[in-house]
């Protein structure tokens, strides 16, 4: 399978299935009183947060909305037949020869003028390209890395969970067993024989990344479900012949909502570094954050020192992990009736 | 409280102790600052060190100082020369009448291997023996071996009946399952005989070459035929608790592996029993400083110890390094005593390709060497796109892609400009090349390609079968980011084409795995010289030693009837008017071809700190270091004069801390109470 | 509780050889040893050479068992291999794997030890001090401190570590390894420092948490009712009682000590079992990786013994069966 991650289509589709999911959901969300109240605190509680998450997902999704043709293009014959998303036509093409600092007139190193004079908000690296650029076409990749393995993880996990915990007997033997297994191996180390052993794209580190991370949201769920079953309105409606599949829909999922939620902030965080650290070890994805943090280390010790390249990564990165961490803390907060209470 | 507050203040009293213990950054013992000890450092370890097998430069940094050769080159004098080594004399070729030439080897008679507990096998509280040419013709069948599996099998088929003699080994192997256990010696007996090489007696060896091949000299100065004991194969084979011979030289040079820990260190201590150290009355050319070279070396101060007995380093300690940039930093503080320039820090240590003055008043000097290499871009020949078979048509394509590339550009982006854009298959220094030759297809000119584009058919980089731009492939083992940016310098460059490349950066398996399938289109591609031959490049593009169908090194699968015969016909001339005919014609045929991309030669920059003495960079990869010398006294002044930590930020860190708590402590306590 | 310990330790067992599974899933279904014996002598190598590779490295069996061969396959052998400790040789140099497990051990430990007993020692005193300012801006501002702290990635940290207190301000060498120990000691302390920096963070905040929970317990009313100090509190009450969340937390990583540090052994080239993963990574070493895999999951059920039994140790309430 050729990335299919990396074909326009599947992106622009992937863009109108969140945008409907997200539309979905607000609507959902605002006709429920709980739920809205909840959001509502966490906005109040994390205001700055909550946008500069908005504004990173906004930057995502622009630069997932391609099509083919128009656009500037400059040297680069090729581009002209290549999809083109809408971050790549608002920067256009600003291609340098090499390295120039965050609002230069000349190049770095060589002191020849620029294409581009003053146009480079924090510069170009090696290869001439606009750091701004490269740095936002990394938000992309990293709610790729961070969405599409919570994606695939969370719903594994609550499957397993839910059946383990409502079921029990063989099936919770089974998964127990699974995750026992998956559970006892250090995770940097099952991460990397996964990426080792897959064959090398994005999708089989995000793959590898779910594997690693679900087994702690199916022990959570599965624990959940155990207790949710013994309440008396289950029993209730065991009793009144409600069929099995049908409690776990209507009384088990809903009441384990809150505890998906609050994963899914705090994998989504941990996933993106955990990334990063693939890249260190030359086994992440191709233009990450991580990747431009391993390709710009060496940068420091440059004579006079580049340092844009670096910051600029690292401050990405930083700054989506700090909004998602405090927005998931925010967010457990409020829909975790035991911190709740405590924080009262 | 009190109790607990002494406890605590002893802790943090014996805390600051170790941490004033510890800061220093000298990573080497302190007992060791006055020895001659140089300091190198490597990046992987070698994966052999078994001289049969090795053949990268990180092994012969290992197997060269650590092994004698019949032959050496000289230190200093440029072309390289030989000079005998282990041997009296360098010998003639001698052609006799039925075409076949002969050269006869004399040994120095009482040389001995280092002392190593394998030597026992001749006899309880044996620890070394004294070197035959019985040990010489062992190791040139050991080449032969295929289970010793050496990569250099080709060039020794030169030598009548080598071929034979490997290929009844095989055949032995296949016809008896217990042929494989015998000891290598047993082996070698029942699949001789081996007439290209007799032992006449310990002290003399006669080589018969099946036809002319002076370059054969060259190999006898190379590890692969250093004297091999057979007490060392036996031993060292990886069972009962020993090594494996490819972690274990028992060898006769200058410096023996003391210590060979693959992860952190290697360790080379003099050997006491070579020869030189035991005989330095014999004054024999391999164990003497040299006392005559280039111009240029009087002025360098590398023949003040003409005439001097090697080696003078007492040892060489080799510390992993997996990365650049700290090998570096540990080199501008001292720590280490040579080094090569980073990229990142070249502009900071070369002004005008010269040393910085801020480095010169470091008293550091800079000596630089153009390696004997040839980097290029190949092009898959049996490729249906950009290979032979699509003739006419791509080879306009190739031509085309070769205009678009700017090696000049990629060489000040990525190289520091260090190195000389190659024209040709031959680097400089190497009989054959020429400085003026200029090849059309090697200066760029984009409207010329993308005219050859529209010849070849496609106009713009449009595929007319897809009507998308022509998509290629360009493979590669180099997952690392550095690698990445440097292999998209070239796809931007083919993009202005029109021709849409994709990186294919699988891991070493993956491509290796692809090019035995023969399933690869572009490929980036450097051969360092084995020796300074215009043979040991040419053949890079002969069909017989064609990749997918040979397991050659012509990993671009060339393939031309016409270059073939005006090879055969080089290769067996001396450096001659003719000879030089020869190769321009097969440049021609390359130029017209296209199969590779020529890129550059490398240039060697290496730079040198004030306390060496005697280092002339070589660009082979030869054994240097028995020459080289340091100033231990020198060096341990500069090292204390540069490395003074600087501790006010800790003591700043402090004070900021306790200011930010204070009132905050002192509130809250008050309130408390 | 013995039979506790028992039962559990059984379990364990079986896990293991689930991991074992696993593991013979995902390096011998998904890759191929003619690719490995390929990689690691050469691509010119003779099929015999090739077969005898893959003899001397035990990949010339068949994949299952099956009749004929019901006990000589590669299944079987990977099991009994694993589980006699006979790891055999690395697939990319032919090194034994055990000898450079044993060799890299020592490194490790004197790395992640002093750095684990720091790390513990700074985080809970921290954390101590912080929740005992707590509702005043030490901790307000440690919280958020430690946020940041969290969202930095760990890259981040060495690369700002090596530059300015390696590079800048020589207190250490950069990196390296000696085995002397006046020499090692110099290497050790930049990696430690900077692993303290990473993780102080995480644990000051977790810590954090665990204290103010039990600060608001009904015990320590009844205490302070009592005219207890706020000193003796803390520490006589709250961090005793706060030892079981402490513990989950610290027992398991104890085994894992003995595996290293990654991320800081591959940057500060210090030769222990982190540096050897690494390397496995690079030269595809697949032998050294599943060894590495095996040993860590080894260790992971050692640590949830342990901790069971240091439950029991701690707080003679809690009694397993």
């Amino acid at each position: 399978m050729t990335e299919i991650l990396n074909s326009y289509i599947t992106s622009n589709l992937i863009v109108v299935l969140l945008v409907t999911g997200g539309v979905a959901l607000w609507r959902a969300i605002s006709r429920n009183k709980l739920w809205r109240e909840a959001f509502r605190s966490v906005y109040r509680r994390r205001r700055i947060a909550v946008w500069v998450c908005a504004v990173y997902l906004a930057i995502g999704l622009s630069d997932s909305i391609a099509w083919v043709g128009g656009g500037q293009v400059g040297t680069d014959a090729v581009a002209r037949h290549e999809a083109k998303t809408l971050l790549d036509r608002a920067f256009g093409d600003k291609k340098e020869k090499s390295y120039s600092a965050p609002f230069a007139d000349a190049e770095f190193y060589a002191k020849s003028p620029l294409r581009f004079p003053g146009k480079h908000v924090l510069g170009t690296d090696i290869l001439g390209r606009d750091v701004l650029f490269v740095t936002l076409k990394g938000v992309r990749i990293a709610l790729l890395i961070g969405g599409l393995t919570t994606l695939i993880a969370i719903p594994l996990a609550l499957l397993m969970g839910v059946l383990a915990g409502f079921f029990g007997k063989y099936v919770d033997d089974a998964v127990f067993f699974v995750f026992s297994v998956l559970q006892s191996m250090p995770s940097i180390l099952l991460l990397i024989a996964l990426i080792t052993a897959l064959p090398k794209s994005t999708l089989s580190v995000c793959i590898a990344l779910a594997v690693t991370s679900w087994v702690g949201f199916c022990r959570l769920s599965r624990g959940e479900t155990m207790k949710l079953r013994e309440l008396d309105y289950v029993y209730a409606a065991r009793a009144l012949g409600v069929s099995e599949l049908r409690i776990i829909w209507r009384h088990i999922l809903p009441n384990l909502t809150h505890l998906i939620v609050i994963t899914f902030a705090l994998t989504f965080s941990s996933q993106v570094l955990s990334e990063a650290v693939l890249a260190w070890l030359n086994i992440g994805v191709e233009g990450s954050w991580g990747q431009m943090i391993a390709q710009a280390k060496n940068e420091l010790s440059r004579d006079p020192v580049v340092w844009w390249n670096l910051a600029a990564a690292s401050i990405a990165l930083f700054g989506l992990i700090l909004a998602i961490n405090l927005v998931g803390d925010a967010i457990r907060d409020v829909l975790d009736p035991r911190t709740a209470r405590e924080n009262q | 409280m009190t109790e607990k507050a002494r406890v605590f203040s002893w802790l943090s009293a014996a805390l600051a102790l170790f941490v004033l213990l510890a800061c220093t950054n000298n990573p080497y013992p302190e007992t060791d600052d006055g020895k001659h000890v140089l300091y190198a450092s490597f990046g992987e370890a070698p994966k052999s060190l078994d001289p049969a097998v090795a053949y990268d430069t990180a092994a012969h940094e290992i197997t060269g100082q650590v092994h004698d050769t019949l032959l050496e080159y000289h230190y200093l004098k440029r072309p390289y020369t030989l000079i005998p080594g282990l041997a009296t004399a360098v010998p003639k070729g001698e052609p006799q009448a039925d075409g076949t030439v002969v050269y006869s080897f004399e040994l120095r008679a009482g040389a001995q291997f280092q002392d190593d507990p394998c030597f026992a096998l001749d006899g309880d509280g044996t620890r070394t023996r004294e070197i035959s040419a019985d040990d010489v013709a062992f190791e040139v069948m050991r080449i032969a071996d295929p289970l010793v599996n050496s990569p250099v099998i080709d060039p020794f088929s030169n030598l009548s009946g080598f071929a034979e003699f490997s290929a009844r080994l095989t055949r032995l192997l296949k016809a008896d399952p217990g042929f494989k256990k015998l000891p290598a010696r047993e082996r070698y007996q029942r699949a001789l005989p081996l007439d290209g090489v007799r032992v006449v007696d310990a002290t003399h060896l006669e080589l018969r070459l099946k036809n002319p091949y002076p370059q054969i000299l060259y190999w006898f100065a190379m590890p692969f035929t250093t004297p091999v004991p057979w007490e060392a194969v036996e031993y060292y084979d990886g069972n009962h608790g020993h090594p494996h011979l490819a972690d274990h030289p028992v060898a006769s040079g200058p410096f023996m592996l003391s210590i060979y820990d693959k992860q952190s260190r290697m360790l080379l201590e003099r050997n006491p029993n070579w020869y030189g150290a035991k005989h330095p009355e014999w004054r024999a050319p391999g164990a003497t400083y040299p006392s005559e070279g280039e111009a240029e070396d009087a002025r360098a101060g590398r023949l003040a110890a003409a005439g001097k007995a090697l080696p003078f380093l007492d040892r060489v300690d080799f510390r992993r390094e997996k990365e650049a940039i700290p090998a570096f930093t540990k080199f501008l503080e001292g720590y280490y005593d040579t080094s090569g320039i980073i990229r990142e820090s070249f502009d900071k240590m070369v002004k005008d390709e010269r040393l910085s003055p801020e480095m010169q008043a470091l008293g550091m000097r800079l000596d630089k060497s153009v390696t004997a290499a040839t980097y290029y871009i190949g092009f898959n020949m049996d490729d249906p796109v950009v290979g032979s078979k699509g003739g006419e048509r791509s080879k306009k394509l190739r031509q085309a892609m070769s205009l678009a590339i700017d090696v000049k550009e990629y060489m000040r982006l990525f190289m520091n400009r260090r190195g000389v854009p190659a024209e040709s298959v031959l680097p400089p220094g190497i009989f054959g090349y020429d400085a003026d030759y200029r090849n059309p297809y090697r200066h760029v000119d984009i409207a010329k390609a993308k005219s050859l584009l529209s010849q070849a058919g496609f106009d713009g980089g449009i595929d007319p079968k897809t009507q998308k731009p022509l998509h290629l492939t360009f493979d590669t083992p180099d997952t690392s980011p550095d690698g990445r940016l440097r292999y998209q310098f070239f796809v931007n460059a083919w993009r202005q084409l029109g021709i849409d490349v994709e990186i294919s950066a699988t891991n070493y398996n993956k491509f290796q795995e692809k090019v035995h399938d023969g399933a690869y289109q572009i490929f980036m591609w450097g051969w360092v010289a084995d020796y300074p031959d215009a043979e040991n490049f040419m053949f890079l593009l002969t069909s017989d030693m064609a990749r997918t169908k040979n397991d050659g090194p012509n990993t671009a699968n060339f393939s031309n009837p016409e270059f073939d015969r005006l090879f055969l016909q080089m290769k067996a001339r001396g450096n001659d008017a003719e000879r030089l005919e020869l190769i321009r014609k097969m440049r021609a045929i390359i130029e017209d071809q296209c199969p590779w991309i020529e890129l550059f030669h490398p240039e060697d920059y290496l730079l040198l700190q004030e306390w060496m003495k005697n280092v002339k960079s070589a660009g082979l990869s030869v054994p240097t270091l028995k020459y080289q010398d340091l100033d231990p006294a020198l060096r341990a002044r500069d090292r204390a004069a540069w490395n003074k930590p600087v501790v006010w930020p800790a003591y700043a860190l402090g004070a900021l801390l306790v200011l930010v708590l204070a009132p905050g402590v002192l509130t809250f306590m008050r309130e408390r109470q | 509780m013995l039979a506790y310990i028992v039962r559990r330790a059984a379990y364990s067992v079986v896990v293991v050889l689930g991991v074992l599974f696993f593991l013979f899933a995902l390096f011998f279904l998904v890759t191929k040893p003619d690719d490995i014996a390929r990689k690691a002598i050469g691509d010119k190598a003779m099929p015999a050479v090739i077969a005898q590779w893959k003899k001397n490295h035990g990949y010339d069996r068949p994949l299952w068992p099956g009749p004929g061969h019901m006990k000589d396959n590669m299944l079987v052998e990977h099991y009994r291999r694993m589980l006699t400790f006979d790891f055999g040789r690395s697939d990319a140099d032919d090194s034994v794997i055990m000898d450079r497990i044993e060799r890299g051990a020592g490194p490790s430990l004197s790395l992640t030890l002093p750095e684990f007993v720091l790390g513990l020692t700074f985080g809970i005193g921290i954390a101590l001090f912080v929740a005992f300012f707590r509702e005043t801006y030490i901790d307000r501002s440690a919280v958020v401190l430690s946020v940041l702290a969290m969202s930095i990635s760990s890259l981040l940290y060495i690369i700002g570590g090596q530059y300015l207190i390696g590079k800048e301000l020589r207190w250490f060498p950069i990196s390296g390894f000696d085995p002397s120990w006046a020499v090692r000691a110099r290497f050790l302390a930049l990696p430690i420092v900077v692993g303290l920096f990473a993780g102080i963070g995480g644990s000051v905040r977790f810590y954090r948490t665990v204290f103010i929970e039990d600060i608001y317990k009904d015990y320590v009313r009844t205490a302070r009712a009592k005219g207890a100090g706020e000193i003796r509190i803390m520490t006589r009450h709250v961090l005793p009682n706060a030892m079981i969340p402490i513990l989950t937390n610290v027992v398991t990583e104890i085994p894992f000590l003995l595996m290293g540090s990654l991320l800081l052994e591959a940057s500060f080239g210090v030769p222990g079992l982190g540096s050897l993963t690494v390397d496995a990574i690079n030269a595809n070493d697949f032998a050294t990786l599943r060894t590495m895999v095996y040993i860590g999951s080894l260790f992971f059920v050692v640590g949830q013994i342990l901790t069971d039994i240091s439950y029991t140790i701690v707080d003679p309430r809690v009694r397993l069966d």
